[in-house]
């Protein structure tokens, strides 16, 4: 401000002129951290240093009061050679990519048909949203109740309706996962919904009737019209679901535990046993680390391929 | 251009450097604040509200009688917190814990040994209770303080209604599950009641804790003493063959509703049909008494010894412990309060009240605990756990051998069509990998 006004003497007002700068941007470069510092102090703490303690703990036995013991990479190898470990990545794999797929699937669905002005879709896009704001354990909780394996069990008295037997959805270890899923789904799904539901209001109308009047079918229309203007918006529900879609703990934990007969056991409740029941901090640090990488792998990759998508 | 970023660089990095120290200075500062007050004990303890505020009354009595003030923290997933704070080498006080988690925080260096000389009133505890207490290298980790042994607590007017006695015998026990499953103990006319409830998830271990009784009285052994100081696992023998292949063939895989649905995916806490009315039988520990006499009903239920299998009645006995942790610096006020609590005025506090009691059956061998508490239902505990209880070995971590076991019994329990013998010899073999980690198995 000072460094426009100052009377034009040649040398002095240079100097000056350059000091006044430099301030201003001590000044401009400083602001910016101080309205960061609240949040980045939060990060800081809470999340990038016991991320880092996490990576350095792995490489240990940890004993914190008899000193911790380096050993390099043997943790990783212990408890990637674990058929425990490898059987609960499996199943989180099937658990991630199905829930992941599922949810977009379903979320396109209650996008195309809760679209819309009126108020009772608003009334209804809120209620379907519901879901998404409650509290992963009582939503596992509840599912557990409606999943009950007689016929008093929700599910079951609906399946009972329709003259099917009742199925012990969590306690048959073939349809463990399955059932866990389905819950997944019925979470997370409305959140895809609200990104695709953006995605679909910028969709240009005009093109809509110009396909009406080519006489397109609907699955022509949603195929060539809907589907690539709200690329991406799916590119964003992709990369979510890429980050989301391993790391999932609470629904497991509350709903199955893992079991019955470690059916449903997946990467973060077995990182979870290791280190609170079987006090082996450092495999547990060990296969939160290889999931952290694996997942920022796939984040990685799915961004590559939205944005090369999006450069053709 | 070079010059802007620079400085920008420098204020980032002073910021980040400004508020890293800001924040060990509150870190620090708020830790020291209770620990560093030798008159202040931290005291942790594994409690829900409810008995927690038996603790309370308790911790009030000691601080009035000896001016030692207890900071006192009722923690439900202890184990989880007591990892987080022994990474910041800041452990309580004094803990009161688990008598089968002794070795785990024993092999981790998390306690003081204890000299039972140097504690009030350690005569009024038997040598056998003291002996419960002793790690591998033959020093104590522990002053005892609570014991129990399980027993079956049984519907009362449902084996009046179908005519039955409480059972003696597995095969009685197995008559009466399917008599309460099958004949409408509850008379509602609907085919909803249950014989008997069973938490059979392998979540933190729950289906080897519940299993260990009937273990034990199958005669069979999850590990045994090598007579060399170290350990074998016995879960291939014949005894834990025959066991396991009954529990399986009987109450996992026999008749409908011998046992409640999701029993195999089920917990303590989600296993509650004993209490909502709907199941006859539960084997478990005898702090639920207080729990079960608001409902279903104190009229409603006994409490009998656990029936007897092919080697006789042998049930679980477990407890509490009193801890200190390594490396607090206030030995003699830990040891103050570790007399008053296994003092006879210490016990009774603890066992009686509204609340659910936290000692059990007293370890002060001066009381008895159905005196104490005017109820001759706990003399039944009491006998169980005098004459014919055995606790899980607990010199060595025993956290994985219970996590190993429970994911064993709940595969087989859960494939029906599967090999016990099979099944068990590949425990047996992961028991000894287990064991050979902690350098008790050649």
């Amino acid at each position: 401000m000072t460094a426009t006004t100052v009377a034009p003497e040649r040398r002095g007002g240079l100097a000056k002129r350059v000091l006044a700068r430099k301030t201003v941007l001590a000044r401009k470069a400083f602001l910016p951290w101080l309205f960061l510092a609240p949040g980045l102090l939060l990060a800081l703490v809470f999340k990038f240093v016991p991320m880092g303690k996490g990576v350095w703990l792995s490489f240990f036995d940890v004993r914190p009061f008899l000193g911790d013991q380096w050993i390099g990479l043997d943790n990783y190898t212990r408890v990637l050679s674990d058929h425990r470990f490898q059987d609960a990545v499996g199943h989180t794999l099937v658990l991630g990519i199905g829930q992941s797929l599922g949810a977009i699937v379903v979320g396109f669905v209650l996008a195309l048909l809760l679209e819309g002005q009126t108020r009772s879709l608003k009334i209804m896009r809120t209620a379907v949203f519901l879901p998404v704001v409650t509290a992963t354990a009582v939503v596992g909780e509840l599912w557990r109740l409606m999943y009950y394996p007689t016929s008093d069990g929700l599910v079951n008295s609906a399946l009972g309706f329709l003259g099917l037997g009742p199925t012990p959805f969590l306690d048959n270890p073939d349809t463990a996962l399955w059932a866990t899923m389905a819950m997944g789904i019925w979470m997370v799904a409305p959140y895809n919904m609200v990104i695709i539901l953006a995605g679909l209001a910028g969709v240009d109308r005009t093109l809509y009737e110009a396909a009406a009047m080519d006489g397109v079918s609907l699955w022509q229309r949603l195929r060539y019209v809907t589907l690539p203007a709200i690329r991406p918006a799916i590119g964003i529900v992709l990369t979510l679901a890429a980050i989301r879609g391993l790391r999932v703990f609470t629904e497991v934990y509350v709903l199955t535990g893992g079991g019955p007969a470690g059916s449903t056991e997946v990467w973060m409740t077995r990182a979870y046993t290791l280190g609170f029941t079987r006090n082996d901090i450092g495999g547990a640090s060990a296969a939160s680390v290889v999931l952290l990488a694996v997942t920022l792998l796939l984040t990685v990759t799915v961004n590559y391929f939205r944005k090369r998508g999006d450069v053709r | 251009m070079g010059v802007r970023q620079r400085s920008r660089r420098l204020t980032a990095m002073l910021t980040v450097a400004g508020l890293t120290f800001g924040t060990a200075a509150c870190g620090s500062g708020s830790d020291s604040a209770g620990s560093s007050d030798p008159n202040t004990l931290e005291v942790w303890t594994r409690s829900n509200p409810d008995p927690a505020a038996t603790y309370e009354r308790v911790f009030a009595a000691f601080t009035e009688k000896t001016g030692i003030k207890i900071d006192y923290q009722p923690v439900i997933n202890f184990d989880q917190q007591l990892q987080s704070r022994a990474s910041t080498k800041d452990l309580p006080d004094v803990m009161i814990n688990d008598t089968a988690l002794m070795g785990s925080y024993q092999g981790q260096g998390l306690l003081k040994p204890i000299d039972p000389d140097s504690i009030a009133g350690h005569d009024q505890i038997t040598d056998k209770t003291w002996s419960s207490t002793v790690g591998l290298d033959g020093r104590h980790y522990g002053i005892p303080y609570s014991r129990q042994a399980q027993a079956l607590m049984i519907r009362k007017d449902w084996l009046t209604k179908l005519g039955l006695k409480a059972p003696t015998t597995w095969q009685e026990m197995l008559g009466v599950a399917k008599a309460f499953a099958t004949r409408d103990p509850d008379g509602n006319g609907k085919d909803d009641t249950y014989g008997m409830v069973v938490p059979g998830s392998a979540q933190n271990g729950y289906v080897a804790w519940w299993g260990s009784s009937f273990l034990w009285s199958g005669g069979a052994q999850i590990i045994e003493p090598d007579g060399d100081g170290g350990y074998r696992p016995t879960m291939d023998s014949a005894a834990a063959v025959r066991t396991v292949t009954w529990m399986k063939d009987n109450l996992f895989c026999g008749d409908n509703a011998v046992i409640q649905p999701s029993a195999i995916t089920a917990i303590t806490g989600t296993a509650t049909n004993f209490q909502d009315g709907n199941a006859g039988m539960y084997l478990t520990g005898p702090y639920n008494i207080a729990t079960y006499d608001a409902t279903p009903g104190k009229d409603k239920y006994e409490v009998v010894p656990f029936p007897a299998g092919a080697a006789g009645s042998t049930v679980l006995a477990d407890g509490e412990n009193i801890y200190f942790g390594a490396r607090t610096g206030k030995t003699k006020q830990e040891q103050a309060l570790a007399a008053f609590l296994i003092s006879p005025e210490g016990q009774k506090i603890a066992m009686t009240g509204e609340n659910q009691p936290v000692v059990r059956i007293p370890v002060n061998s001066t009381l008895d605990a159905a005196q104490v508490r005017d109820d001759p239902r706990w003399s039944v505990v009491q006998k169980a756990y005098e004459d014919a209880s055995q606790q899980f070995p607990n010199a060595p971590d025993f956290a994985p051998i219970k996590q190993d076991t429970a994911d064993a019994l709940n595969a087989i329990f859960t494939y029906c069509g599967s090999d016990v013998r099979a099944g068990l010899k590949e425990l047996n073999d992961t028991l000894a990998g287990d064991l050979k980690d902690q350098d008790l198995y050649s």
